[in-house]
């Protein structure tokens, strides 16, 4: 083709493109209603609609101009090929130094009460996309509802805690074992599903339990949520200002002046244990005949059972340990928040972990970091933007998928290699 | 020495209104090639499908003799063909672990022997010796196999990148690796140029001599079926039409008739 006709269709395809966002934008955004005295009025909107739609297609068009361009796309590519090969041979010293980069975080300077509250959300999001990671990147099982363990795991935690005052370190595990329960309960229906059917199922599942715990009024407090669930404390040592007469405190036991930061900085590391533990756990066990069986059904699940691989074990634990890990990082959404309620279980959270695991490149425990820092980031940057920070998250996810439609670090490392066998 | 190894009795096999298999009989000895040919359509790969698990036959028996007792394979359904009554099968289409390295699709095949040393993960989870030494054993028996077709240099790349007839000759190994008594091949040399098919042929043989395993072959190459096979069962519409020597089907009129055709 030549490039004056190149140029033709980039035109026709970005006038096309602004046929379709004027489709779009003009009910959405050109026609505002507002009620006035009686009855509803159509306010139009005719130069928001006008100036989106035109920005539709001069960015439709940069798109279309940039692909002609072919270098510039493989300078991009480029650099993220290097990093993943970086990520290949340096894996280990990457990972290392992220590590003790989050160690030292707390105490670095420009680290305050935001900054820390935040990065406790991105590593709870971090852990909850290490857990999906062994149901969706290793065994291949689109999993649409993995918000409902997350939910089973905060809801058993808060339960049990208000119910029998029982501590943190005993809540957890049980919590864990509630949520791998709901995982096998899960798992057994969809066995046979695959793919699409699968995903539907899961993200009823999801829904069922969000609307159980609205309804259940005796057991939950429906949409009132569970309150005072007791803070997590310091191997008994309670983190108030005021402790109780008799008993020690903290910033009184170890003397120091009381700061509210001292919990936050518990629950950073908290999590940040939590969700090391995660990694390690998934890392072994992808090596283990277990962890190859599940990539083995992720890739043909009809060759499994020609090679005796018991399919229904091997979904099950897939579903099983996945779930366990969605509630441990519930048990501490609940202690962190102090407070649970249905609204913190909705799909949305779902499709932002599934969103991580998929933008992080399937199966990649690095990736999933990166997505999580950067999808969480990036709304929390654009919070002064409110609502509309949500484009910023669709914008994100969109970058992603034109740079690296794989996910951002694609690359499978083979579990065993022959050459260090050999080695040994 | 050649005591019989699989005796399948009146096997029937029913899609609706369609008999795909109609109360077919044939067996098979240990060390030996049984082929089963036959125009396309005329039941072969349903009939793997009935042995191998995949569909339970409407009526009929098949019996597998196993250190000296008889299995009826009806028992089994799907994996636990694989797992316990020892019966491979390799795919028409192939059916590796693509996006798998070679050497881990050969360790899949061993699965059940690993999941019980790592002690359901548990062992391994802990890092324990039993469990890291069934693993090297493990990977020396894939060694072994991958020396044998040639492709050690290439273990640790995917499955998925290897040519085809080197991905068609790994899905024969990868099956062998579960130590079968039976092996069933549905069109090996399918897409294979002469001199990979010459390769399949010696493969074949080993597996026949040196492994002591009964091979049934599905095969349309005719140079293979005449130049291995010990035995050979003729089916057309799901019926038995000949069974004998590749020298005599050769000569059989109802086969020149059914599908051989005659040289002109």
């Amino acid at each position: 083709m030549k490039p004056s006709s190149e140029i033709k269709s980039i035109i026709k395809d970005s006038l096309f493109t602004g046929l379709i966002s004027l489709a779009l934008f003009g009910p959405i955004v050109g026609l505002k209603t507002s009620s006035k005295g009686q009855g509803l009025f159509v306010t139009p909107h005719v130069g928001i609609v006008s100036l989106l739609v035109l920005a539709c297609i001069i960015g439709r068009f940069l798109i279309g101009l940039n692909s002609l361009r072919k270098k510039e796309i493989s300078f991009v590519s480029n650099i993220t090929s290097t990093i993943s090969s970086y990520m290949d041979n340096k894996g280990k010293h990457v990972a290392i130094t992220g590590v003790l980069f989050a160690i030292v975080f707390p105490f670095l300077p420009f680290t305050d009460r935001y900054v820390l509250d935040v990065s406790i959300m991105i590593l709870t999001y971090i852990m909850l996309g290490w857990g999906l990671n062994i149901v969706v990147g290793l065994a291949g099982l689109l999993d649409l509802g993995y918000v409902a363990f997350y939910a089973v795991g905060a809801y058993s935690y808060a339960l049990i805690a208000t119910t029998f005052g029982w501590s943190f370190w005993i809540c957890l595990p049980l919590a864990g074992v509630f949520a791998a329960f709901f995982g096998i309960l899960l798992g057994f229906p969809v066995l046979r599903l695959r793919g699409d059917y699968l995903a539907i199922v899961t993200l009823g599942f999801g829904e069922i339990i969000r609307i159980i715990l609205i309804n259940w009024y005796e057991v939950t407090n429906g949409p009132d949520g569970i309150t005072g669930i007791p803070r997590p404390s310091f191997f008994g040592l309670p983190f108030k200002k005021f402790p109780e007469e008799g008993e020690a405190s903290f910033h009184t036991f170890f003397n120091l002046e009381y700061s509210t930061m001292h919990r936050i900085i518990f629950l950073y590391y908290l999590i940040l244990i939590l969700a090391l533990i995660t990694n390690y756990f998934t890392l072994k066990i992808r090596k283990l005949p277990v962890g190859r069986a599940w990539e083995a059904l992720r890739e043909d699940e009809i060759a499994c059972k020609s090679l005796g691989v018991n399919p229904t074990n091997t979904k099950l634990t897939a579903f099983a340990i996945g779930a366990t890990f969605g509630g441990f990082a519930g048990s501490f959404f609940a202690t962190r928040q102090a407070f649970v309620s249905p609204e913190s279980f909705t799909f949305i959270e779902s499709a932002i972990i599934v969103a991580i695991v998929v933008l992080g490149g399937m199966g990649s425990q690095t990736g999933v970091v990166l997505a999580s820092i950067f999808l969480i980031g990036i709304t929390e940057i654009f919070r002064d933007l409110e609502q509309y920070r949500m484009i910023a998250f669709g914008g994100a996810m969109v970058l992603i998928m034109i740079f690296k439609p794989k996910g951002i670090l694609a690359n499978r490392k083979p579990t065993i290699t022959l050459k260090d066998h050999l080695n040994e | 020495m050649n005591k019989s190894l699989l005796k399948v009795d009146n096997l029937t096999m029913k899609f609706g209104g369609l008999t795909a298999i109609d109360n077919l009989s044939f067996s098979a000895n240990n060390n030996e090639i049984t082929s089963i040919i036959g125009p396309n359509g005329a039941g072969k790969t349903t009939v793997f499908n009935c042995l191998t698990g995949f569909y339970k036959p409407t009526d009929g028996e098949m019996l597998l003799s196993k250190d000296n007792e008889t299995i009826a394979l009806k028992k089994f359904t799907d994996f636990k063909i694989a797992q316990k009554a020892k019966v491979a099968r390799t795919f028409q289409n192939i059916r590796l672990f693509p996006a798998m390295s070679v050497l881990e699709n050969l360790l899949v095949a061993q699965h059940n022997e690993l999941m019980i040393a790592s002690g359901f993960s548990i062992f391994g989870i802990l890092n324990l010796k039993r469990y890291k030494d069934k693993e090297r054993e493990a990977v020396e028996k894939a060694k072994y196999w991958l020396d044998i077709i040639g492709l050690t240099n290439r273990a640790d790349d995917n499955a998925g990148d290897l040519p085809y007839g080197d991905q068609r000759k790994l899905e024969i190994v990868r099956a062998m690796c579960i130590e079968p008594k039976l092996l069933c091949l549905d069109e090996p040399a399918a897409g294979l140029n002469p001199k990979e098919s010459s390769e399949l042929n010696k493969l074949l043989e080993f597996i026949k001599n040196d492994k002591k395993t009964g091979i049934l072959l599905i095969e349309h190459d005719m140079s293979v079926v005449m130049g291995i096979s010990d035995h050979v069962v003729v089916l057309n519409y799901g019926k038995k039409i000949f069974q004998g020597t590749p020298y005599e089907t050769r000569k059989s009129k109802e086969v020149i008739e059914a599908y051989l055709g005659v040289d002109e």
